[in-house]
């Protein structure tokens, strides 16, 4: 009778650690998947931001200082792309660079005629959205599964399943703000 | 509502009054099966049992048949909305603007990218559809496509993610297989209830199943009415709990405020809407309710209350 209980016990005890397990591995995984998708938005800004400044620079001839700072910037995070450390303050200062591009834009009307243009800034304008909505799904995934991690009872064992504490994104200062561009 | 809320807080609310609204509108379809059960029995035996077994398993039956209808219409019912007038599938390059609004919010929300279609009509709204995470439709009208600014179609487009992630479809299905299988379950006990009534008449014997008759005329008639309050009350707050999470995906509630602020004073009827298919909409599609109007039977909360919660999550 007591063998019963016991391996009752033991079946339970199992049961326990495959469900906090299963639900820790969904958790990370899901802030990994969120992560990758920063990157691919990260790399679709290096692609637009060139053909943006390419098509722009004869009607904003006044402008070079920022078209040449845009270009610099994005070289710059290009080249730090792969490097943890240098990409976060390199693709910040890209992302201030081009909302200062996108925002110095509306003081040209001709701009707006021209079709390229807007399909472009309208291009930069939503991949800027979805670098800060991935990292904004990355954020709250991490915080989930932190939470998850730090709850009572997967708490007593997720560190021995090797389920570390995941970081958080910090957002600059700057990029906390979606960026407002009134385009219609 | 004095008390500035955060998103969290207010979805957690919202999940908390639909679960008690479920219940009660299963504990209603158990009732009356129970009921209808019960009198089965007292009919064919002459006298009314403590317990009735017939009324037990007329209740278990209510709720196959609850299960069975809504995983039916489950099945067919995406083809019945997107049948409707003038919805058609559209790519990037017909509305990038509109399509790069989606993925953004989809990004935002962390579930796949659903397909967009485009309604051609002046009227200004929007609808979700979909039965599972991950096949789900956002339809607008090209009024609303015209009308909105950027922000303002963000807001609107993280209000129909927000059914599709909180799977308001299948809630709404669900909810609606219910209250018709009461109707129907009550018509057709209106329906004994007069054959039965002249049958006791002759035997004058069972006077249990006299009492019985009235609670059950009573309850047959009023039900179908509580069920459809019901109904009414778990769509409106869905579309509570669907503004909030809005906001969750958004950290903007600026864009949706605007937005309902228009479609407020633009809504115009649309044709081609059955009632079926109302609550799926931003605003109600039909008729245009204001403060003035009876809010128990009404699909969607009026407009300025749902401004006003939006504007108390700290936009």
């Amino acid at each position: 009778m007591s063998t019963w209980i016991f391996l009752g016990i033991v079946v339970a005890i199992g049961l326990w650690l495959i469900a906090v397990y299963n639900g820790l591995v969904g958790g990370r995984n899901q802030a990994q998947t969120a992560w990758s998708q920063i990157d691919v938005q990260l790399k679709r800004r290096h692609d637009l931001i060139p053909n943006l400044v390419q098509v722009v620079k004869d009607a904003m001839g006044y402008e070079q200082e920022t078209l040449t700072k845009v270009i610099q910037a994005r070289n710059n995070a290009v080249a730090a792309s792969g490097n943890a450390a240098q990409s976060g303050p390199a693709e910040a200062a890209l992302s201030e660079a081009t909302h200062g591009l996108l925002a110095l834009m509306e003081n040209y009307p001709q701009l707006k005629a021209n079709d390229n243009v807007m399909q472009l800034q309208e291009e930069l304008t939503t991949t800027e959205n979805k670098i800060a909505f991935a990292r904004q799904f990355y954020n709250d995934s991490v915080n989930a599964y932190n939470t998850r991690r730090q709850s009572f009872p997967a708490v007593l064992a997720a560190a021995s399943l090797g389920f570390g504490p995941m970081d958080l994104f910090n957002m600059p200062e700057s990029e906390r703000e979606v960026p407002k561009v009134a385009l219609r | 509502m004095s008390a500035t809320t955060d998103f969290v807080a207010a979805q957690n609310q919202n999940r908390r009054n639909t679960m008690v609204l479920l219940a009660v509108l299963t504990l209603l379809a158990g009732s009356i099966g129970y009921l209808v059960g019960a009198l089965l029995e007292t009919e064919s035996s002459g006298t009314l049992p403590a317990v009735s077994q017939v009324g037990i398993a007329a209740a278990g039956l209510m709720a196959a048949a609850s299960i069975g209808w809504s995983a039916i219409s489950l099945a067919v019912g995406d083809r019945m909305v997107l049948s409707m007038a003038g919805a058609k599938a559209i790519e990037k390059q017909d509305a990038p603007q509109l399509y790069n609004v989606v993925e953004e919010i989809s990004i935002a929300a962390g579930v796949p990218m659903p397909r967009v279609m485009v309604l051609e009509t002046d009227a200004l709204n929007a609808f979700a559809t979909g039965n599972k995470v991950g096949s789900g439709t956002i339809a607008v009208t090209r009024g609303l496509l015209n009308a909105l600014s950027r922000d303002e179609l963000q807001g609107v487009v993280a209000h129909e993610m927000a059914h599709l992630r909180n799977l308001d479809t299948r809630y709404m299905v669900v909810v609606g297989v219910t209250v018709g299988l009461i109707a129907l379950v009550c018509d057709m006990a209106l329906r004994t209830l007069n054959w039965g009534r002249m049958r006791s008449d002759d035997r004058k014997g069972s006077s249990g199943g006299g009492i019985l008759i009235i609670v059950l005329l009573v309850v047959a008639i009023l039900a179908p009415l509580a069920a459809k309050a019901v109904q009414m009350a778990v769509s409106r707050q869905r579309e509570y709990l669907a503004d909030a999470t809005s906001v969750q995906f958004t950290r903007n509630p600026n864009g949706l405020i605007s937005a309902l602020g228009k479609l407020a004073e633009k809504a115009a009827p649309f044709p081609g809407v059955s009632r079926a298919t109302q609550h799926l909409f931003i605003v109600n599609p039909i008729h245009q309710f204001t403060s003035k109007t009876p809010a128990l039977l009404a699909t969607h909360p009026d407009i300025e209350d749902r401004i006003a919660r939006l504007r108390n999550l700290g936009g």
